[in-house]
């Protein structure tokens, strides 16, 4: 008998271990403080983000007594997978950073607020026109563009100057980038830049540099297994040179800038977005400065300005007008404008910005400097990615892990990742 | 495991003499006594299983409605996504490695403990406490820490970053897994003191030493507490996710080595946001996994000996 009790409750055990399994979890809070209406704010960056942007709320919380805000921000990946969870569980924060990946997704899924309808409270009559343009969708203002930003190299400018190799130019090409990169490396034993080759986003400047794009005009694929063997063919005979940084490094690069290369002191050189790059700063107290992205063999320039990020209100905010009041500070405020600086971008409205620029500290300096000395050299941005790029970015990293492992030669992997991109854009 | 009959007061004449009346007449107080537990497992187990398996013969992205598209989340899964033959691949090893590895360091401590005649509480909370804490995230981390870069196996044997190295990284995950063999080793000791003492006394008078009394006595007396435990740990392995998750930070690298089945899983559906994608590869899952513990229920016939069949 007892023999038949084990063998009895070990199958329904077993049962039961099987249907836990597919149970999802759930749940949400939402918290009302006394009296006051409570804006929930959500956004991705660094702790140097974090600490201006606190900052910035006190003093929204302080003009608005009747107002809190509640904050939280995570790591860029972390808060993309946070927040489409939450979006689907209807249950957007009221006021929430989004990046131009997003926009066409939480737009058509009926995430975002008209912002038209909050036009008293949120003015964008300073902002140019062809940047609150790119938070429109189908005539609709769904989100307001934060700031402008482009691509950059940033290096660490003492320990360059010290190997006696040339400082960067005005302007380079990706071959001569190269070469500076392994006279680098040749001179210090450390490698000169990153690894690009895990960088949708540099793979777009070096595309749009031969006068491709990542994406047609239909949201196809604008680029060719081809196109990305010879991109990765090029990074990867670099990275086995010991010119740019190696596998177990460049695998670990999520957008944070503590764990490039160049912030873990590893590399002379990084090739980042230009506002993150202010969190290099606290690595790196020596300094860093700004080299252009490299361009095309004839020179012509890849990168290009980026709405860097959007603020959006959730369609389900029990505070409409509250949430559009924030985003308005956010914005159009002088005040908030010096405390932010350039954490996001240099700022969207023209007054706010003429204001600023000569009172930017520091690092802002820098980008702003950068950002002015690239006016008028660079074509066009390409119109907002379609939706399933969010993923196409992941996997572009994952299958350039096989390359820098040598588990796939360039070719195969390109192969790999243009039939993955072919089947998420048809869908 | 024995089975004692305590005199209840629905049947206090019946007890010692168990007869069996028709079965209807004692559902309805059954029911709700059950009621909470049925209604639990509806709305948090059942309900949630039809739907995702409605929704894998669907393309849903989580903000529009989703789309009937029949079986093609199945035909992408098996024969367009390379990745996906990648996870199963790396979830396969890490069952083949995790649960022998697991069981067996289980056994052995609890062999140990039985035979202890002082401290054996203090010992077995603290070899079960890896088990309470292991599930968690934090732990996740700092086993991170320990074999990243810099970190401590890397200064003090100078492998490097485990987590970083695509051959390496999955052991260090398995072995986060092993660590926490607690449960099982629990469940093993209450069988190992199950075993009668006179069987050992009879197998020491015909001369067995303790290597055979191990083989021949213990291990099949314990034969289907193993097999219980090794049932158990399988169907979890197959479901392995948070140390998985957390030791690549989040990526389920370096090239793949940590994508795990459910890590996979989770990218298609909150990262890509394909849930029917999503949901057809959690039935696939199941599927599998139950297959596999039903040919583990077929071949335990021919290994697993309980001490009743041999009565007879």
């Amino acid at each position: 008998m007892p023999g038949h009790r084990t063998k009895g409750f070990c199958a329904s055990a077993a049962a039961l271990a099987l249907c836990v399994m597919l149970a999802g979890c759930g749940g949400s809070g939402e918290s009302v403080g006394g009296g006051k209406v409570v804006l929930r704010y959500t956004w991705w960056g660094n702790p140097d983000r974090a600490e201006r942007t606190e900052q910035a709320v006190a003093l929204f919380e302080k003009q608005h007594p009747n107002i809190q805000v509640q904050t939280s921000f995570s790591a860029y990946e972390a808060y993309k997978q946070k927040l489409a969870t939450q979006a689907a569980g209807g249950d957007a924060p009221d006021v929430m950073q989004l990046d131009y990946r997003q926009i066409d997704q939480y737009a058509t899924g009926g995430v975002l607020l008209d912002l038209a309808e909050q036009k008293a409270v949120l003015r964008t009559e300073e902002i140019d026109a062809g940047l609150l343009a790119t938070g429109r969708l189908d005539g609709t203002q769904y989100a307001i563009p934060q700031g402008r930003g482009t691509e950059t190299v940033a290096y660490d400018v003492e320990a360059w100057k010290a190997s006696g190799v040339p400082l960067p130019g005005k302007s380079w090409t990706w071959s001569e980038w190269a070469d500076t990169m392994r006279a680098l490396a040749k001179k210090t034993g450390k490698p000169g830049a990153t690894d690009p080759g895990w960088s949708e986003d540099s793979f777009e400047v070096w595309l749009r540099g031969q006068g491709k794009s990542l994406y047609t005009k239909d949201g196809g694929l604008g680029f060719t297994a081809d196109d990305l063997t010879r991109w990765w063919t090029f990074t990867d005979k670099l990275r086995r040179e010991g010119v740019v940084s190696p596998a177990e490094q460049t695998t670990q690069l999520d957008g944070s800038v503590e764990n490039t290369p160049l912030g873990r002191g590893e590399a002379m050189s990084d090739t980042n977005w230009d506002a993150p790059a202010s969190g290099y700063l606290a690595l790196i107290p020596s300094g860093v400065a700004l080299a252009p992205m490299p361009s095309g063999a004839d020179g012509t320039p890849g990168q290009y300005f980026k709405p860097s990020m959007f603020l959006g209100v959730g369609a389900n905010t029990g505070h409409p007008k509250e949430a559009a009041q924030l985003v308005d500070f956010l914005i159009n405020d002088q005040e908030a404008a010096k405390l932010l600086g350039a954490t996001r971008g240099i700022p969207v409205n023209d007054s706010v910005r003429e204001e600023i620029e000569p009172q930017l500290k520091d690092f802002d300096k820098t980008i702003a400097a950068y950002q002015a000395s690239l006016e008028g050299t660079l074509k066009d941005p390409p119109q907002a990615p379609p939706s399933g790029d969010n993923a196409l970015q992941t996997t572009f990293q994952r299958d350039y892990d096989q390359v820098s492992y040598e588990r796939m030669s360039p070719r195969e992997a390109a192969e790999n990742y243009v039939t993955e991109a072919k089947a998420e854009l048809r869908s | 495991m024995t089975t004692t009959t305590i005199p209840t007061k629905a049947q206090p004449a019946t007890a010692a003499v168990p007869k069996r009346r028709p079965r209807r007449e004692r559902q309805g107080p059954a029911w709700v006594f059950l009621s909470p537990w049925v209604l639990g497992a509806t709305v948090l187990t059942l309900l949630p299983m039809a739907v995702s398996l409605y929704l894998s013969f669907t393309d849903y992205d989580l903000f529009n409605p989703p789309r009937w598209v029949g079986l093609r989340n199945y035909v992408q899964m098996f024969t367009e996504d390379p990745r996906y033959w990648r996870s199963v691949v790396t979830t396969v090893t890490y069952v083949v490695i995790a649960v022998p590895l697991q069981l067996a360091l289980a056994l052995v401590v609890a062999l140990a403990l039985k035979s202890m005649k002082r401290g054996k509480g203090f010992y077995r909370s603290a070899f079960y406490a890896p088990s309470l804490l292991g599930a968690s995230m934090s732990i996740a981390l700092v086993w991170r820490a320990i074999f990243n870069d810099g970190g401590t196996v890397d200064n003090l044997f100078g492998t490097g970053g485990w987590v970083n190295k695509p051959g390496w990284a999955l052991l260090a995950v398995a072995l986060l897994t092993v660590w926490q063999f607690g449960a099982p080793m629990v469940i093993f000791l209450a069988g190992l003191q199950q075993i009668p003492g006179e069987l050992y006394e009879a197998a020491a008078v015909d001369g067995a030493g303790k290597w055979r009394q191990f083989l021949s006595v213990t291990v099949p007396m314990l034969s289907p507490v193993l097999f219980f435990n090794l049932v158990l740990q399988t169907i979890q392995a197959f479901q392995v996710f948070t140390p998985a998750f957390a030791l690549s930070a989040g990526k389920g690298g370096p090239a793949d080595s940590t994508l795990v089945y459910t890590h996979y899983l989770y990218d298609r559906g909150f990262v890509a946001s394909h849930m029917g994608y999503a949901s057809a590869m959690a039935w696939v899952l199941l599927i599998v996994i139950g297959a596999v513990t039903a040919v583990l229920f077929r071949t335990s016939r021919s290994w697993v000996f309980y001490a009743s069949e041999g009565d007879r």
